[in-house]
């Protein structure tokens, strides 16, 4: 059981209190509910572009990195297609700085020409490094297309291409601090040794007088249902063919979430997997493969991928997958196999428990989908999923029509 | 009103909490180190073997660590995996200059059942040729993906640079090396280094004595009876090498040198050295490439140990075209600590920046314990880290400086780019 304190502040800054007594470190944990879905389709890879930005000075701290390195303190944040996060973690008696820090930016940037200007062009070489000149880099600037035809997860956190983020200009930057940073947009976990009231009283001290901004409504374009196939072949200078059989799932609140999660489990986590045992210890038609959830919030992905054994054709492949998956379908996993794949959520569930940082950031994200408390049923949801719920999840699932298949054909 | 200019006051990290893990002997020179001191279902545990790349031809070292769940006689490798995953169990195998790693992280119910299953599996690997066949393909398949990897290409050549001296450390895995591996290699290997070398045992969880116990007694028969010995002095080739890739967006690059452990008088404060120059955000390195210039995504020093000499390496990955630009500018920021002292304020940010790691790194029992083998492998105790409290406390901006006037000399670098 995970035990929190949740208050508001009357500009609508949500906090969350989880008190750890055996630390003697403190974490900041921010959750910005803006991620790649924002944006717009001719100004992609702007959220991440801004998360970089987020670092370069804000109105009243001239340099974000120095003061948290006197406190002894490091720090890091990721995009997402739905979130943007940052943390600090720092020890517990300095934990004034990370406010002071993290407060000041959500009141206001200094917006320099030359934070954009360098901030532009690192993401550019990140660009480069992570997704052009790696071996298989650019398969999910090829995949989200395929499998989402109007919703805005048809384009990667990185951006469509690099000139989105070569064109992004000072009025676009403060726009968008504007429209998503505040304390209406915002969820804010403390995690240390505290007492509540001491944490609310700098919650309070820090972001009290923060302007609430105004609550940003999304409203994306729904994806359409899939009810064709979609295929694509990409020729890149790989040495081996890959696959990427991408399944349209539910969204992250749907009862079904977990039980695509462990159907994913079921087909490809590990090397007892169905998918592994069949098609490469049986079949040996590949050399690696695996299935995975891309765990967003609305309508996500999950995907089937890995590469082939040289020699085999991706028809002999592809053959081989549907009769496997269809097999699947037929008949409901023996209690045996799903008392296994339980015992293997239960391992790395605990395991990610272990962490404080993990804790305060799974804190914010529960509170972003409505109900903080969801996150002490979790558990008992995994417990509960039976053979049957993983059978009519992979029949609904597991369809042809709505799969995009992504081919990278070794040239 | 509140006065958002000024930073609210910090205080020192007066005391850290060090924990050492129980030490049991398994042999007078293999060692058991439980550390029990957990606060939930959690456990994992380690089996170091002397069974490292600097053993064996070839990738004959890596080779054996990645088939060890291979079968035997009497299970196949599809019903070992089941055994543990089945228990929950996640296993990873690792492999560095001097050590084979082996590790499972599982809840403490099934910590026995797992340790059985992986005891029997590595006793008694056989080596059958199709699964051998097989994970030859395989590591053949991933190896080539590699070599389209500017930042593999780098990191192979650099080796092969800096363990110059010493042919055993500074070999690399070859294409040819799929193709001449013979099943009596592997059987050879697997006997000299696993069966008989087993070189320590890492227990963390809240487990019973008695279950320490079973692992120390069923430990013995593959543990070391006498040191293993490693290698002492290696040199490492100065100057410059360029590995082409056409076409390459990016190039890698890697600057370094063989220097000391642990044991070595100048290390601590060399490591406050190495903190200013490329290991943390603020660092010179990230400074002066990424943030002023942005040539890179991310540029960064370490110093790596070996059981008796070290390494220190920069590295990073930048655009093409600014290759030689970044060279220029490592040159650069190695010559300004030689021939500028740095100023109190920066060096006191990195001290506490440095702290603050430290409190990071003792944080939790995992932690902990991966502190405290870190010093076990020099034969130290968790004593040494009071003592780094007290270097970095003492340390002045002159003894940067001389230790860069010692260390940081370009002549003596091994330098390599790849793209």
């Amino acid at each position: 059981m995970l035990k929190y304190d949740r208050f508001t502040l009357e500009n609508g800054l949500r906090v969350l209190f989880h008190k750890d007594t055996t630390t003697p470190l403190a974490v900041v944990n921010t959750l910005y509910d803006v991620g790649a879905r924002d944006e717009s389709e001719d100004k992609t890879g702007f959220a991440h572009l801004f998360e970089h930005l987020m670092f370069g000075g804000s109105i009243n701290i001239a340099d974000f990195d120095t003061p948290l390195q006197q406190a002894g303190g490091d720090n890091n944040a990721f995009t997402s297609n739905d979130i943007t996060n940052y943390y600090e973690v720092l020890p517990a008696n300095n934990i004034e700085t990370a406010l002071w820090l993290e407060s000041d930016r959500m009141l206001s940037l200094a917006f320099t020409d030359k934070s954009l200007e360098v901030q532009r062009s690192v993401v550019i070489e990140e660009f480069k490094q992570r997704y052009l000149n790696q071996p298989y880099g650019d398969v999910w600037l090829q995949l989200r297309p395929l499998a989402y035809k109007e919703h805005s997860y048809k384009w990667a956190t990185i951006g469509k291409e690099l000139s989105h983020i070569e064109n992004a200009t000072m009025s676009d930057v403060k726009a968008f601090f504007k429209k998503h940073y505040s304390p209406s947009n915002a969820i804010l976990c403390i995690a240390g040794n505290f007492e509540l009231e001491e944490v609310k009283s700098m919650v309070k001290k820090w972001y009290g007088d923060i302007p609430s901004g105004v609550k940003y409504n999304r409203n994306l374009t729904k994806e359409p249902i899939q009810t064709d196939f979609r295929e694509k072949t990409i020729e890149r200078d790989v040495p081996a063919n890959a696959f990427y059989y991408a399944f349209k799932m539910v969204d992250r609140m749907h009862p079904d979430f977990f039980t695509a999660d462990t159907l994913s489990d079921a087909l490809g986590r590990d090397k007892s997997s169905r998918l592994y045992l069949s098609l490469k210890k049986e079949q040996n038609l590949v050399s690696d493969i695996s299935a995975y959830i891309t765990g967003s919030l609305d309508e996500g992905l999950l995907v089937i991928s890995g590469k082939l054994n040289e020699g085999v054709t991706f028809e002999t492949f592809d053959k081989a997958l549907w009769h496997e998956l269809n097999d699947f379908q037929s008949k409901a996993i023996s209690s045996d196999e799903l008392e296994k794949i339980m015992n293997k959520i239960r391992t790395a569930k605990e395991f990610q428990d272990m962490g404080i940082l993990n804790r305060a950031m799974n804190l914010c994200s529960y509170e972003l989908l409505g109900d903080v408390s969801l996150i002490n049923k979790e558990s008992e949801i995994y417990h509960n999923i039976t053979a049957e719920d993983i059978q009519r999840v992979a029949q609904s699932t597991l369809q042809k029509t709505c799969c995009s298949l992504l081919k990278v054909k070794a040239k | 009103m509140l006065d958002r200019t000024i930073q609210p006051e910090l205080k020192a990290i007066d005391k850290i909490e060090f924990i050492a893990p129980i030490e049991y002997k398994i042999t007078p020179v293999v060692s058991l180190y439980h550390m029990k001191d957990v606060p939930n279902e959690t456990t994992r545990f380690d089996l170091y073997f002397d069974a490292g790349k600097c053993r064996g031809k070839n990738a004959m070292a890596s080779f054996v660590n990645g088939l060890l769940l291979s079968g035997t006689k009497n299970k196949t490798s599809i019903e070992i995996n089941n055994e543990i995953n089945g228990k929950g169990g996640f296993y990873e195998s690792g492999i560095s200059q001097e050590n084979s790693v082996i590790s499972v992280y599982s809840l403490r119910e099934n910590v026995l059942d797992i340790f059985h299953t992986l005891k029997d599996a590595i006793r008694n690997v056989s080596f059958i040729e199709k699964e051998v066949l097989e994970f030859l393909s395989d590591r053949k398949q991933g190896f080539n993906i590699s070599l389209q990897k500017v930042n593999y290409l780098a990191q192979r050549a650099f080796q092969e640079e800096l363990f110059h001296s010493n042919e055993n450390y500074s070999k690399t895995t070859q294409l040819s090396d799929f193709d001449n591996v013979s099943i009596q290699d592997l059987k050879e290997f697997h006997a000299e280094f696993y069966l008989k070398g087993l070189a320590k045992v890492v227990v963390v969880g809240d487990l019973d004595e008695e279950i320490i116990q079973q692992f120390i007694d069923e430990s013995k028969e593959f543990a070391l009876t006498t040191k293993p010995q490693y290698a002492q002095n290696i040199q490492n080739n100065v100057g410059l090498k360029h590995i082409d890739k056409t076409n390459a967006l990016q190039s890698a690059v890697r600057v370094g040198r063989i220097l000391f452990n642990k044991n070595h008088p100048d290390y601590l404060d060399f490591l406050v050295l190495n903190t200013i120059l490329g290991d943390y955000f603020g660092s010179r390195l990230m400074s002066n490439i990424r943030e002023e210039k942005g040539y890179t995504y991310g540029i960064g020093t370490m110093v790596a140990e070996l059981n008796n000499v070290g390494y220190f390496m920069v590295a990073t990955e930048v655009g093409s075209d600014v290759k030689d630009a970044t060279l220029r500018e490592i040159k650069y920021e190695f010559d300004r600590l030689k021939t500028e002292l740095v100023t109190s304020e920066e060096l006191e940010l990195v001290k506490n920046y440095m702290l603050g790691q430290l409190l990071k790194s003792a944080d939790g029992p995992y932690a902990m314990t991966d502190l405290f083998i870190s010093v076990e492998l020099h034969d130290l105790d968790l004593e040494f880290y009071n003592k780094a409290i007290l270097a970095l406390n003492n340390i002045s901006v002159e003894r940067i400086q001389e230790l860069a006037i010692k260390y940081l000399n370009w002549e003596d670098m091994s330098i390599v780019t790849a793209g």
